[in-house]
């Protein structure tokens, strides 16, 4: 994903300086313990949270998703999810059924989307988390975290939100979607570095850490703080990245995410309509670009997903992702399995003039299929 | 650090980015502050203090207190580098 400008310098700044946050007083640990609390004010106004020391640094989404599940969860409890879910969620949850922790997948239905009252029913006395993902990674389908998460909480379960795909992409505030937590990556459509991610904890979760060390506070203690961030944050921060992440989330919060939105939707409406008119194409995931975020999965008749990214990539230098994305239960509901599906995902600097050039050489691809 | 000629008020948070939090707050709330490293005395901690004046001091719990945003101890730093605990905040 292309970044905006500004985050490759802030990067580079942040390692030629080389200060470490939060273990000295000097003026370089200061500024390093300045870009991640910038970060972190950033992420709490985009999210429309008060307190931002509720928002955890991760390396990415999978790390704060593995510490939500592993976290929150002990043997006897029960978790629900969903067929779509990526395998940062699935894995974890299948790891965690091995020391005595019951997991309910809830199928979506034949549209992508998970339907919250199926959700809502599978929730049991002992349930402990409901685990789900805001949009697919596959399908791009938008799915009903609100409803869920207000459903999960009448019934004493917390939320856990997957939003690696619509963080930075969809508008939505911690108050409109009642998780209590919520996980993402930096890279996507958050316009930040690899190597960022985070994990938002609402107060009142009681949550293990996931790995316990340094955090420069409480330093004559065997025991790890108790208190934000700092209890889910130990060792050595990526504050290069963030201090990249901080730049690109200022001009995430300037643009406004409702402004990415709706050109993306353009883009997307523009992308739908233009492939479901060449033959041998289909398109997965709801057709209406409101009903999902800024990817659109597809098969071309007869050739291998792998084959339509190699030539997209060779012959029109168009990258896309091939395969199953990280989430083989999505394909099987798809009927995708295992082949998987190639995925285009245009970003807040795509422009009309590139849907075009690829949707004319989707056409030529196609048409020269046999 | 260098020996103080007037008294100044240290202010000991949890963490970095309560420090952090709180030289927001306190700027915003137009209280002349500046970070420093913890002074060695007051805790083992590697991390940072805020240092104010006296005259300051009530202005700077309103406006912390306000922001749920209370230091964990306080701490009169006077020539000759005695340190005395304020309990009342």
């Amino acid at each position: 994903m292309p970044k905006p400008k500004g985050v490759a310098e802030s990067v580079a700044g942040a390692i030629r300086r080389a200060g470490n946050p939060g273990r000295s007083g000097h003026a370089l640990s200061i500024r390093s313990a300045r870009d991640l609390f910038v970060a972190r004010e950033r992420l709490a106004a985009l999210f429309g949270v008060r307190d931002s020391s509720r928002f955890v640094f991760a390396e990415n989404a999978t790390e704060a998703l593995n510490q939500a599940i592993k976290g929150i969860l002990r043997p006897g409890d029960h978790a629900v999810t969903t067929s779509l879910e990526h395998n940062s969620v699935m894995r974890p949850l299948r790891r965690m059924e091995e020391g005595g922790v019951s997991v309910t997948v809830v199928p979506a239905g034949p549209g992508g989307v998970v339907d919250a009252g199926a959700v809502a029913a599978a929730i049991r006395k002992n349930t402990r988390l409901v685990a789900v993902v805001h949009a697919s990674n596959v399908t791009g389908a938008i799915q009903p975290v609100a409803k869920i998460a207000r459903a999960a909480r009448r019934a004493g379960a917390f939320t856990l939100v997957d939003a690696a795909q619509s963080a930075g992409s969809i508008p939505f505030s911690l108050a409109d979607i009642p998780a209590d937590m919520l996980a993402a990556t930096g890279h996507k459509a958050l316009l930040g570095p690899q190597g960022t991610g985070f994990l938002y904890v609402r107060e009142g979760v009681p949550l293990v850490p996931l790995i316990e060390g340094g955090t420069g506070s409480r330093s004559e203690s065997d025991h790890q703080p108790d208190f934000f961030p700092d209890a889910l944050e130990s060792g050595t921060q990526n504050s290069v990245g963030i201090a990249g992440l901080a730049v690109s989330l200022a001009w995430l919060l300037r643009r406004g995410v409702e402004t990415v939105r709706r050109k993306e939707e353009e883009l997307l409406g523009d992308l739908i309509s233009g492939m479901e008119r060449i033959p041998g194409v289909t398109v997965f995931g709801p057709r209406d670009p409101s009903r999902r975020v800024s990817l659109v999965s597809f098969l071309v008749e007869g050739m291998d997903p792998g084959v339509v990214g190699m030539r997209l990539e060779k012959t029109f230098g168009i990258l896309v992702r091939a395969g199953l994305h990280c989430s083989p239960n999505s394909h099987r509901t798809l009927g995708t399995f295992p082949e998987g599906t190639v995925r285009v995902s245009p970003g807040p600097f795509s422009t009309r003039r590139e849907i075009s050039g690829f949707l004319a050489a989707l056409r030529k691809i196609a048409s020269a299929r046999r | 650090m260098a020996r103080a000629a007037h008294p100044e008020v240290i202010l000991i948070f949890r963490g970095t980015h309560q420090v952090m939090s709180a030289e927001k707050i306190l700027k915003r709330g137009g209280v002349p502050m500046r970070l420093i490293p913890v002074p060695r005395r007051l805790t083992s901690d590697c991390g940072l203090a805020i240092r104010i004046f006296p005259p300051d001091k009530d202005r700077a719990r309103k406006v912390l207190s306000r922001a749920k945003l209370l230091p964990r101890s306080v701490h009169i730093l006077r020539e000759g580098e005695v340190y005395e605990e304020e309990p009342c905040w």
